[in-house]
C-alpha cells in the first residue's frame, strides 16, 4: 500500500476541526518551523525537497520563494491559488474541505520563510461551502494562536483571508488572480515584471497552489531527503491524481510521483467502466496534449510526460472510451476555451471562438475538407503568441487531438 | 548607451529603451496596433512580435527592453507569418466596411493588410453581430463590429483625462467597449479618441461621411483659440475642378509637440474651425457717401498714410487711436509698437479679445487668444476699451479684428464710431461692424500667414501658412510694413522687412525676452 502524505487522515471524522486535527499531530510542523528553524533554513529545505508546483506549471516552490527580494520596503503577500479551474481537476477541494488545517500549516510556514504577513486564499466562487469551512478553520486557528499577532510567541504576525472568485477560469492564472484580487477585471498582466517583484498591489507576492503548500508541513517534519525518497529524486513527494471519465472508480488517488498511468487507470481506478475499450487519455488536466490508448505506458511525472510531448499539469486524468466521439471531446474543449478567454489578446480571443465555430459546424454536418488543416493552422497561430498561457492551454489539446485523431474527425466531414 | 542590431543594422540606444522605440529611432517601423507612445505598453494586439536571436519564442517589441548585443529580426519568415496570423484573426471578425468607413485611407488594419495580408479569406463562419452606431460621446460614434479591442480609448480616458467613461464589458469574443454608468464621453478631450483609434471603431461625428481622407491635404499651424498654442494640422480639401466645395477645412488634428501639447489637443480647438471658412471677406470694401466702391491695396495704404501724415504734421497724433487684439503675431505687434508708439507717439492703444473662459488642468487656458503674453513682452498694457474716451478724443481710428462685438452691442459701437472722422477696419470676417468703417481691409488668418506667437508659458512658436490666403486678403504685417514705408518716417528701417522672419530678427535685437528664444 503506497504511503500517503496528504490524504492519510481523510477518513477521520471532523478532521477539519482544530481539536481533532491537533490530536493527530496537527501543527507540529508549524511549531518546529517557527521555533527551531530560520526562514532561510526553511527555504533551503523546500528547495532541496524539489517540491514542484502542483497547480499545473510545475515550477519549483522553493526557487519561487527565493525570487522575492528580502531587502525591500514594501509588504509581501502570499496568494493561495484555490481556483482549481483546470477541467478534470478536483483535488484541492478535498484538501480544503477534509483537512483545511494542513493547508493552513503550509501557509503559515511559507509565510514565515518568505517574510509575509498577509495571505489571501483565492478560491473559486463555485466552492461556496468549502470557502465557508476554510474560513471556519482560519477562525479556529486564530483562537488557538496559530494565526494573528505574535504566533507562538515568536513575534511573527500573519493574517489569512479568503476571497471568492466569480466564475472565471482565467483567474486561475496567477497575474489574472492578482488583478481579480485587486478588484479589477481578471485580465492577465504582461510578464516581466514577475509577481515575485511586482505582484499584489505592486508588492512582492508568492502564488502557490493548494496542494503545493499542503506538502510543506511534511517536508519540515521529515526533511527534504525523505520527501525525495517518497517520489523521484528530482520530483519529490506524491501527487493527488484525479481520475474521471469512463472508469469504474473515479476519484482522487494519492500516489508517488512517477506512478505508471496504466496502473492508475487499471489498478487503482478499477479499469474501464462497463468493459469498454480505452480510446484516449488526457493525462494532466484538459490543456494537456491527449494520449492515445497505445501511449499509456508512461510514468506520471513532470519530465516523463514532457518527453512524451504532453504534460503532468494538474495530474487530472480524464479517461475516454471507445463510445465517446472525439469530435464531442473537441467540441467541449473548444467551447470551454472560447467561453473562458478573457479577450485581451487577439489570437486567443478570435482563435478560440473561430475554432469552436468550425468544430460546431463540423458537428452539425456541414464540415469542409479544409476545416481540419485550418484548425491546425489557427491553433498554431495561437501557440506561443498569446499574452498568457491560456492560448497555449487551448492550442495544445486542439493540436494533439486533430493530429492524433484526424481520421475520426474526417469521418464527420461529408463527401 | 548600448549597441543592438535590428535587421543586421547596428544601433546605439539607451539601456532602458524598448525594441519598438529603438527601431523607431533607427527609422525601422515595426507594425503595432495597441501600442501608443503616450501610454505604457499594453502587449495585447500581438502585432509587434519580433524574433530575438537566442530566444525560442517570438517576443513583443513594444514591451521588451533591449540588452547589449541583442540581435533582433523584424522581417524573418517567422515574424511575417506571425503578423499574417494576427491580421487573419483580426480580419476574421472585422466587417467589410471599408467602402463606408471614415477611417479608410488612414486605417492601420488596411495598411498592414496591404503589406502583410492579401490572402484569401478562410473564415467560413458567421461573424459576431454587434451594434454599429452607438452614440458614445458628444462627438463620438462607436462601431462595435469594427473594434479590435486595443483599448487605447479606455486607457486614454484613464490616464490622460482621468475620467474613465469607457470600460470593457463581457469577456472573450463577446468583449465590447461601452460607457460606464450611462455617462457619455463628454470631456474636453473626447475628439482625441477618434484620432487614436487605429481603425474606424471610434469615429468623429463631426467628420462622419463628409469626405474621404485621401482628398485632404495637411497644413501645419498653431491653434489660436486659447493661449496654449497647441500644434495642429489643418486638413483641407482643395476642391474639385468641376465644382467648388462650400468650405476648405474639414477637420483639425493634433500635431505632436512635446514642449507644448504633447500628443493631444482639446475639443475647443479641434471643433472650433468654422471661423476659417465661414463669413470671410476677401475684397476691400469702401463705405463712402457715394455708395460702395472698391480700391486697390496701394490706394488704401496711401489713403491711410495721408490721414496719419496730416495729423503727424499738425502735431495731433494724440488724436489717433488703435484697437488691437492678441490674435496678432509677435511681429505684427512689434511693428505696431514701433510705428504708432515710437514713431508717431500714439498713446490711445486699446485691446479687445474674446472673453476669457474656464481653464482645465490639461491644455486649455482661461485666456482665449494666442498672443497675450507676446503683447505684454513687447510692452503693451492691454488697456481695455473706453468707448467715451474713444469717441471724444479720436479723429482717426484703426480697428484690428471684430472682437469688440463680444464686449459692446452694435448700437453702442455705432454711436461711438459716429463721433470719429475716419475709421479703418482690418478684419477677416464680415459682420455688423463692417458697415461702420470707412474702409474694410480683408485680412488673412493665422492659418494663412507666417509669423510667431508667444504662448502662456512664454514659449515662442513660429508658424507658416497652412492654407493659401483667399482673394485680396493680406497678412497684417505686410500691410503695416507698406504703411510704414509710405509714412517715410523711418523708410530704411522698415524696408528690410521683406519677411516676418526679418522682423523677428530685429525683435531679437531690441527685446531681450525674444533674444533668449531660439525657435
Amino acid at each position: 500500500m503506497e504511503e500517503k502524505l496528504l490524504t492519510q487522515h481523510f477518513g477521520i471524522e471532523n478532521l477539519f476541526k482544530v481539536d481533532v486535527y491537533l490530536k493527530h499531530s496537527g501543527y507540529q510542523a508549524v511549531k518546529k518551523a517557527l521555533k527551531e528553524m530560520k526562514p532561510s533554513e526553511i527555504m533551503d529545505e523546500v528547495k532541496a525537497a524539489n517540491l514542484r508546483g502542483r497547480g499545473g506549471a510545475g515550477f519549483p516552490a522553493g526557487v519561487k520563494w527565493g525570487f522575492v527580494p528580502q531587502d525591500i520596503d514594501k509588504p509581501k503577500y502570499l496568494c493561495v491559488n484555490a481556483d482549481e479551474g483546470e477541467p478534470g481537476t478536483f483535488k484541492d477541494r478535498y484538501i480544503m474541505s477534509h483537512n483545511p488545517h494542513l493547508l493552513l500549516e503550509g501557509i503559515i510556514i511559507a509565510s514565515f520563510a518568505v517574510g509575509i504577513q498577509k495571505g489571501f486564499v483565492y478560491i473559486r466562487g463555485e466552492y461556496e461551502t468549502i470557502a465557508l469551512r476554510f474560513e471556519q478553520a482560519i477562525s479556529e486557528a486564530n483562537k488557538e494562536g496559530f494565526l494573528g499577532k505574535n504566533i507562538l510567541g515568536t513575534g511573527f504576525d500573519l493574517d489569512v483571508f479568503v476571497h471568492r472568485g466569480a466564475g472565471s477560469y482565467i483567474c486561475g492564472e496567477e497575474t489574472a488572480l492578482l488583478e481579480s484580487l485587486e478588484g479589477k477585471r481578471g485580465n492577465p498582466r504582461l510578464k516581466p515584471p514577475f509577481p515575485a517583484s511586482v505582484g499584489l498591489f505592486g508588492c512582492p507576492t508568492v502564488i502557490n497552489n493548494v496542494e503545493t503548500l499542503s506538502n510543506v508541513p511534511q517536508i519540515i517534519l521529515n526533511g527534504a531527503k525523505w520527501f525525495c525518497q517518497k517520489g523521484l529524486p528530482k520530483d519529490g513527494g506524491t501527487r493527488i491524481f484525479g481520475v474521471s471519465g469512463m472508469v469504474k472508480n473515479p476519484g482522487i488517488y494519492e500516489l508517488p510521483m512517477g506512478t505508471s498511468l496504466k496502473d492508475i487507470i487499471f489498478k487503482h481506478a478499477g479499469g474501464m467502466k462497463d468493459g469498454k475499450k480505452l480510446k484516449a487519455v488526457i493525462p494532466g488536466g484538459m490543456s494537456a496534449p491527449i494520449l492515445t490508448a497505445d501511449e499509456i505506458n508512461i510514468k506520471m511525472d513532470f519530465d516523463s510526460l514532457m518527453d512524451a510531448k504532453s504534460m503532468l499539469g494538474s495530474a487530472a486524468i480524464i479517461v475516454i472510451d471507445e463510445d465517446t466521439s472525439i469530435l464531442d471531446v473537441l467540441k467541449v474543449i473548444t467551447k470551454f476555451y472560447s467561453h473562458e478567454s478573457c479577450g485581451q489578446c487577439t489570437p486567443c480571443r478570435v482563435g478560440n471562438s473561430w475554432i469552436n465555430k468550425i468544430v460546431k459546424r463540423i458537428a452539425g454536418g456541414k464540415g469542409n475538407k479544409e476545416d481540419i488543416d485550418n484548425i491546425i493552422r489557427l491553433a498554431s497561430n495561437m501557440m506561443g503568441k498569446t499574452l498568457c498561457p491560456l492560448g497555449d492551454a487551448a492550442a495544445m489539446p486542439i493540436l494533439s487531438i486533430t493530429q492524433k485523431f484526424r481520421k475520426e474527425i474526417e469521418s464527420y466531414i461529408g463527401n | 548607451m548600448i549597441k543592438i542590431f535590428i535587421d543586421e543594422k547596428a544601433i546605439e540606444v539607451e539601456e532602458s529603451t524598448t525594441i519598438l522605440k529603438a527601431a523607431e529611432h533607427a527609422g525601422i517601423d515595426i507594425p503595432h496596433l495597441c501600442y501608443h507612445a503616450a501610454f505604457p505598453p499594453e502587449g495585447t494586439c500581438r502585432m509587434c512580435l519580433v524574433e530575438i536571436e537566442g530566444l525560442p519564442s517570438l517576443e513583443l517589441a513594444c514591451s521588451t527592453q533591449v540588452k547589449d548585443g541583442m540581435k533582433v529580426s523584424t522581417k524573418s519568415e517567422r515574424v511575417i507569418e506571425a503578423r499574417k496570423g494576427v491580421l487573419e484573426f483580426l480580419l476574421a471578425e472585422h466587417p467589410p466596411d471599408c467602402p463606408i468607413c471614415d477611417k479608410a485611407g488612414e486605417c492601420s488594419l488596411q495598411d498592414y493588410y496591404e503589406e502583410y495580408g492579401l490572402f484569401e479569406n478562410q473564415f467560413n463562419e458567421f461573424k459576431e453581430k454587434r451594434e454599429k452606431k452607438v452614440k458614445i460621446g458628444k462627438n463620438l460614434i462607436h462601431d462595435m463590429e469594427r473594434c479590435i479591442l486595443c483599448r487605447r480609448c479606455v486607457r486614454f480616458l484613464k490616464e490622460v483625462t482621468k475620467t474613465q467613461e469607457l470600460g470593457v464589458f463581457e469577456r472573450g469574443i463577446h468583449s465590447e467597449i461601452n460607457i460606464l454608468d450611462g455617462v457619455l464621453v463628454d470631456n474636453n478631450y473626447s475628439g482625441n479618441l477618434a484620432e487614436i483609434c487605429p481603425v474606424g471603431a471610434m469615429t468623429d461625428s463631426d467628420f462622419r461621411f463628409k469626405t474621404r481622407t485621401w482628398f485632404l491635404k495637411k497644413g501645419e499651424s498653431i491653434c489660436p483659440l486659447c493661449s496654449r498654442g497647441c500644434s495642429i494640422f489643418i486638413e483641407y480639401h482643395e476642391g474639385f475642378s468641376r465644382f467648388t466645395l462650400p468650405k476648405r477645412v474639414y477637420r483639425i488634428r493634433s500635431r505632436e509637440n512635446h514642449k507644448v501639447n504633447g500628443f493631444w489637443i482639446c475639443d475647443i480647438g479641434r471643433y472650433g474651425y468654422s471661423y476659417i471658412d465661414e463669413n470671410r471677406i476677401d475684397k476691400i470694401i469702401v463705405n463712402n457717401k457715394e455708395g460702395g466702391e472698391t480700391i486697390t491695396w496701394e490706394k488704401a495704404v496711401v489713403f491711410l498714410a495721408e490721414k496719419i501724415k496730416r495729423l503727424y504734421h499738425m502735431k495731433k497724433t494724440s488724436r489717433i487711436a488703435l484697437i488691437l487684439n492678441t490674435w496678432l503675431s509677435n511681429e505684427e505687434l512689434f511693428l505696431i509698437n514701433k510705428i504708432f508708439r515710437n514713431d508717431l507717439s500714439v498713446e490711445n492703444i486699446y485691446f479687445t479679445d474674446p472673453p476669457e473662459g474656464e481653464e482645465d488642468d490639461l491644455l486649455l487656458t482661461s485666456e482665449r487668444s494666442p498672443n497675450k503674453r507676446g503683447a505684454r513682452e513687447i510692452g503693451f498694457d492691454l488697456m481695455p476699451i473706453d468707448l467715451e474716451t474713444l469717441a471724444d478724443k479720436t479723429d482717426l481710428l484703426l480697428i484690428f479684428g471684430s472682437f469688440m462685438f463680444d464686449q459692446f452691442n452694435l448700437a453702442e459701437i455705432k454711436s461711438a464710431l459716429d463721433h470719429i472722422e475716419t475709421k479703418i477696419l482690418f478684419t477677416s470676417h464680415s459682420n455688423g461692424m463692417n458697415s461702420l468703417a470707412d474702409i474694410v481691409l480683408p485680412m488673412s488668418l493665422i492659418a494663412e500667414k507666417e509669423g510667431s506667437l508667444t504662448n502662456v508659458d512664454g514659449i515662442v512658436q513660429n508658424f507658416s501658412p497652412a492654407l493659401a490666403a483667399q482673394g485680396e486678403c493680406q497678412p497684417e504685417w505686410k500691410v503695416l510694413v507698406n504703411l510704414a514705408k509710405e509714412l517715410k518716417i523711418n523708410f530704411k528701417f522698415y524696408s528690410q522687412f521683406s519677411s516676418s522672419e526679418a522682423i523677428f530678427h530685429e525683435m531679437k535685437k531690441e527685446i531681450s525676452f525674444f533674444e533668449k528664444k531660439s525657435e
